[in-house]
């Protein structure tokens, strides 16, 4: 203890020692940013949701077909097949692979684009067989016992020469020989407009009435709420079905019937921040200060209610995705030849025995979507919520 | 209490007015009328249609006639099947939607409630990861989605389930499964964030400071309250069930009152629609009224007789 | 004097959160004495009622304990299984906390939230807890006990509740109570009756009591001894009197210098001295104080000071024997 040198007991300089480093504050909207970047599955989504929106517009305008485009000799397709390689006498080699639902033989390229279905001779209905002729050979289709067989002319099984994915259709053609991709492509187009329109509506009602509401209070408020009551004891899906009925299915109808239903949330969202917020002393003195209604609601109230505001619109996004499929899928929703996620879900549903691949696109698709809606929602929810500042 | 119920029960009435006159002022605003599909329908077959179904009356006699139907709890004859009463659809397809319906809210309370439980118990380690992993899927993926997914893999691939059909237990599994699995995701996330929450409450720590064993600490003190919040999503579990019956009775072809709602939709069967919408109603208030008994025997600080002021 | 009931040694606490380690006790030791009441003073945030949680090892779940030991009754209270914890717990430590808001549990009556205590560590029948809990209602002045019992607690008074927690933490005659500021969160009136309370049952039942608060007319009135804390660590120890009458270390100075007339009510909250605690999160390598302290040296920035002095210890460079002589510190004023 001695061996402390003198000139440690000479005093600190008094404003270096009352120096307190503290930690740069950030603002409310620097703060939330900063978690919401730290947060890796709403960033991904945030990519992912981005992406869908360029595919969904750009996308269509880069392919070379159209969403209605039928090409029913180039039907079911997959976005894959297995080839076959078959070789005459000067080294031309025809490619092909087969269809193993249809029993078609299919000509493709060493690339891997279809040039078309293969003609045949008659089939032969009792044996099962159908003969082609195919670079100079005798090739035998097969399909007395599945799964079908190709048969080179001694009778040998042919075995496939590699698998290659389908560069004409990248995803493949639905049961009327259309893209896909392209329709893949539209349905994210439907289903975004009809997810963002329907929540702009939902959330300009929603905040009116939830607004007018929590700023009017007492009587005002309490008819108001109790017809929200009303409103939402019958699951509002039901009211989309019962508007979907009276306007008939139809991109417009799906839309209204979606935008004028969902906003209960909201306006009880909106009413329930004014109505906290309306105790406090700013607005009071907002008010005291001569400052009219609509000014208080729209510079005072707003920009402090906006955090659960948003949280509450990326909840709605998803849900009004949702339900257009979901209406889309029970054949309330847009009509054909109009794609949308649901119906082509409910499209492939019914080629499922035959064509299961058909499925995996627009499932994958919405719930890919439905994913990245809900993380973003979540790291919203995390990054804007007051009660998880610190 | 009892006050509280018979309150209780004129807002019910009262909404259920309300939900009737929508629905019948919805389904007349139908342009055309009922019948206007069947276009090779003669006009005085139409006319004499019409009479039949009291359509030649002022729009007001027709309301107060089906008021009146309703309050005798007849919902009146389908357009579309001659002599079959909305009742009887709804009587014949009630059994096997309240079954599904019911074994669905079984797996949400039995599944999705315990699967918090561990998740929570086991905060960031592997059980909780893979729960709120597995819980994450069901939230996002629609249910037709996993019907139909489920329907290829362990029906037509695997052959484990019938496609359709409620013969045996097993044709039950798919339909509940679907039926139940956003919901059971649901309420296995709010059970464990919930959980979460309880946990970090002083009187949890004043449990364990008087000495609690971990288990009187979980389910006397934690769960009953955690369960709070548990209890409040089944009202809304009740009313998604109703709507996803649309699409899973249609997928599973189980002959439900989900799927003759929407084949009455594809007929455009007016009275059939209105009727069921009603019957939905009437039934999803009910047992909203039940979550809130339950509720209130959950939570002592919940006084029924200020709830509904 | 008689062995301490409770002796605790260089105690240590962390938390782990995404900001990383924050260490709330950095080596804390005490001693409590058997039917004494020790106070614990400090600023919010020097770490007295995570020091107290540590105990009886109750943090949450970030919570973890680094190191030290806290002796009780011949046992380390570090090192005891679960299981044996758990009998000393509610049992021969009783706790009362800050907000008899929130620590009761709001869906069971207040009669189960006592006999559940009893039911625990007692041998005893239903009827025999509630005769117990009765009993203790009555301890703890809560009129019409009885009927009191099926009560939620959400239809007492803060007060009322507070008496609630008490009967609780007295349930089953504990040897040592820990109270966390269990008046702070009441009315001021209220406060008074409670704190009396405590020390008439203390008085009775001839416990130790820990009692933390921020009052230090509450400390002068009803402590024997005093621990006085800042930056998770213990600045200076000592009987009451002495470190009233001669504060050794800067920092009882600065808070007892807030406080102009302990007699005068309305000024004996802590009022704050200028500047603000370290964060927890960095704490400083030398004292803790040194950013606040008048009589800052090199030193003090430099190193951890140790604690001088047998009875009344204090944790200042400037106790050190080669120090600079400060008026009212190290040297008696003239
Ligand atoms: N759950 C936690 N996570 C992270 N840090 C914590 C946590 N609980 C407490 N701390 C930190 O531990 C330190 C000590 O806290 P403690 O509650 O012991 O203070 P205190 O002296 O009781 O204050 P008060 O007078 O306000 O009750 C504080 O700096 C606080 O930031
Ligand atoms: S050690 Fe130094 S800084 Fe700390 S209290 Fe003593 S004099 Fe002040
Ligand atoms: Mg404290």
């Amino acid at each position: 203890m001695s061996d402390i040198s003198p000139n440690m007991w000479e005093k600190l300089p008094q404003d270096e020692a009352v120096a307190v480093k503290s930690a740069p504050s950030l603002t409310y909207w620097q703060d939330a940013r900063r978690r919401l970047w730290a947060n890796k599955p709403a960033v991904v989504s945030i990519g992912f949701i981005i992406l869908l929106i360029l595919g969904a517009i750009f996308g269509p305008f880069f392919s070379p077909y159209s969403y209605s485009d039928q090409n029913l000799k180039l039907a079911n397709i997959p976005p894959a097949f297995d080839t076959y390689a078959v070789t005459d006498g000067e080294g031309n080699t025809t490619r092909f692979f087969l269809n193993a639902s249809n029993f078609n033989l299919y000509e493709v390229d060493a690339s891997g684009h279809v040039l078309g279905i293969m003609r045949g001779e008659r089939k032969d209905m009792l044996k099962k067989q159908q003969p082609f002729e195919i670079a100079g050979q005798a090739i035998t289709l097969d399909y007395a016992k599945l799964p079908a067989r190709i048969l080179s002319a001694d009778g040998t099984e042919l075995r496939t020469s590699g698998w290659s994915w389908n560069m004409t259709y990248l995803f493949g053609t639905d049961q009327l020989g259309r893209d896909v991709l392209v329709r893949q492509l539209f349905g994210a187009r439907i289903s975004l407009t009809v997810a963002f329109v329907a929540t702009l509506v939902n959330f300009f009602i929603g905040i009116f009435y939830g607004g007018i509401a929590g700023y009017m209070g007492g009587k005002t408020d309490a008819i108001m709420m109790r017809i929200v009551e009303i409103i939402s004891t019958v699951p509002l899906t039901l009211y989309v079905v019962l508007l979907m009925v009276v306007f008939d299915s139809g991109l417009l109808s799906i839309i209204i019937a979606i935008g004028s239903v969902f906003w209960v949330d909201m306006a009880r969202i909106v009413r329930g921040q004014i109505l906290s917020l309306k105790q406090q002393d700013y607005v009071a003195a907002a008010r005291t200060m001569g400052a009219s209604t609509p000014r208080i609601l729209t510079r005072h109230l707003l920009p402090n209610a906006i955090g659960p505001i948003i949280i509450t619109l990326t909840m709605l996004i998803p849900s009004a995705i949702f339900i257009e499929s979901f209406m889309s899928f029970i054949g309330l929703g847009v009509t054909p030849p109009l794609a949308s996620w649901g119906t082509l879900t409910s499209e492939a549903v019914e080629t499922l025995r035959a064509y299961p691949h058909q499925l995996f696109f627009p499932a994958a698709a919405i719930s890919l979507t439905m994913f990245a809606f809900n993380f973003l929602g979540d790291g919203l929810r995390d990054a804007l919520d007051p009660r998880f500042r610190k | 209490m009892p006050t509280y119920i018979l309150q209780r029960l004129g807002m019910m009435l009262l909404t259920l007015w309300a939900i009737v006159t929508l629905t019948f002022f919805l389904m007349h605003a139908v342009p055309g009328g009922p019948f206007v599909s069947e276009k090779m329908l003669a006009p005085e077959i139409q006319a004499a249609l019409n009479a039949k179904y009291g359509l030649d009356q002022p729009i007001w006699a027709q309301y107060i006639t089906y008021l009146k139907g309703i309050l005798t709890l007849d919902l009146g004859p389908s357009f579309k099947y001659p002599g079959v009463s909305v009742n009887k659809m709804i009587a014949d397809g009630l059994p096997v939607t309240m079954r599904t319906g019911l074994l669905a809210v079984i797996a949400v309370v039995a599944l999705g409630v315990p699967l918090g439980i561990i998740a929570a118990l086991n905060r960031n380690k592997w059980p909780d990861t893979t729960v709120m992993l597995i819980a994450t899927i069901g939230v996002a993926i629609p249910s037709y989605v996993i019907a139909t997914v489920m329907l290829y893999v362990f029906a037509l691939r695997l052959g484990w389930v019938p496609t359709f059909g409620l013969d045996n237990w097993r044709g039950y599994i798919l339909p509940v499964f679907a039926l139940s699995g956003f919901w059971v995701s649901f309420v296995a996330r709010l059970t464990r964030s919930s959980l979460l929450e309880t946990f970090e409450q002083d009187y949890m720590t004043t449990a364990r400071a008087k000495g609690l064993r971990p288990g009187q600490v979980l389910f006397k003190h934690g769960l009953r309250n955690s369960l709070v919040p548990v209890v409040t999503v089944l009202g809304p579990v009740v009313a998604n069930l109703i709507t996803g019956s649309f699409v899973i009775e249609q997928i599973f072809a189980l002959p439900g009152i989900g799927r003759q709602f929407v084949l009455s939709i594809t007929n455009r069967d007016y009275t059939a629609i209105m009727g069921i919408t009603i019957f939905y109603a009437a039934a999803l208030m009910v047992m909203i009224l039940i979550v809130d008994l339950l509720y209130a025997v959950l939570d002592p600080r919940i006084k029924l007789s200020e709830a509904s002021a | 004097m008689s062995a301490p009931v409770l002796s605790v040694r260089d105690l240590k606490t962390s938390f782990f959160s995404q900001r990383g380690e924050v260490q709330a006790v950095r080596g804390v030791s005490f001693d409590v004495h058997p039917g004494e009441i020790l106070g614990i003073v400090g600023e919010s945030g020097s770490g007295k009622s995570i020091t107290c949680m540590s105990i009886l090892r109750l943090l949450k779940s970030t919570g973890r304990i680094m190191g030290g030991s806290a002796n009780f009754d011949g046992q380390d209270l570090m090192a005891l299984d679960q299981g044996d914890l758990r009998d000393i717990r509610g049992n021969k430590i009783g706790m009362i906390f800050q907000d008899p808001m929130t620590s009761l549990n709001p869906t069971l009556s207040v009669g189960e939230q006592v006999m559940e205590t009893i039911l625990r560590h007692r041998k005893a029948t239903r009827a025999e807890a509630r005769a117990r809990a009765i009993e203790l209602f009555e301890l703890v002045r809560i009129p019409s006990a009885a009927e009191r019992l099926k009560s939620y607690p959400h239809e007492f008074s803060g007060g009322m509740r507070q008496r609630v927690m008490i009967a609780i933490a007295l349930a089953c005659d504990p040897k040592l109570l820990i109270a966390d500021e269990p008046t702070t969160a009441l009315d001021v009136t209220i406060q008074r009756q409670i704190l009396l309370l405590l020390k008439d049952l203390q008085k009775r039942l001839g416990m130790a009591v820990i009692l933390i608060t921020h009052d230090l007319g509450v400390i002068a009135e009803v402590t024997d001894r005093i621990v006085v804390m800042y930056g998770g660590l213990v600045m200076e120890t000592g009987p009451v009197h002495d470190l009233f009458a001669t504060p050794k270390h800067p920092y009882t100075q600065g808070l007892l210098a807030s406080v102009p007339d302990l007699r005068d009510d309305t000024h004996r909250r802590l009022t704050p001295i200028p500047g603000s605690p370290p964060d927890m999160a960095h704490p400083p390598e030398g004292c803790p104080f040194t950013a606040r302290c008048p009589h800052a040296m090199q030193q003090c920035q430099a190193a951890l000071p140790p604690v001088f002095g047998e009875g009344q210890g204090a944790r200042c460079w400037l106790h050190h024997p080669d120090a600079p002589k400060v008026a009212g510190v190290n040297e008696v004023a003239a």
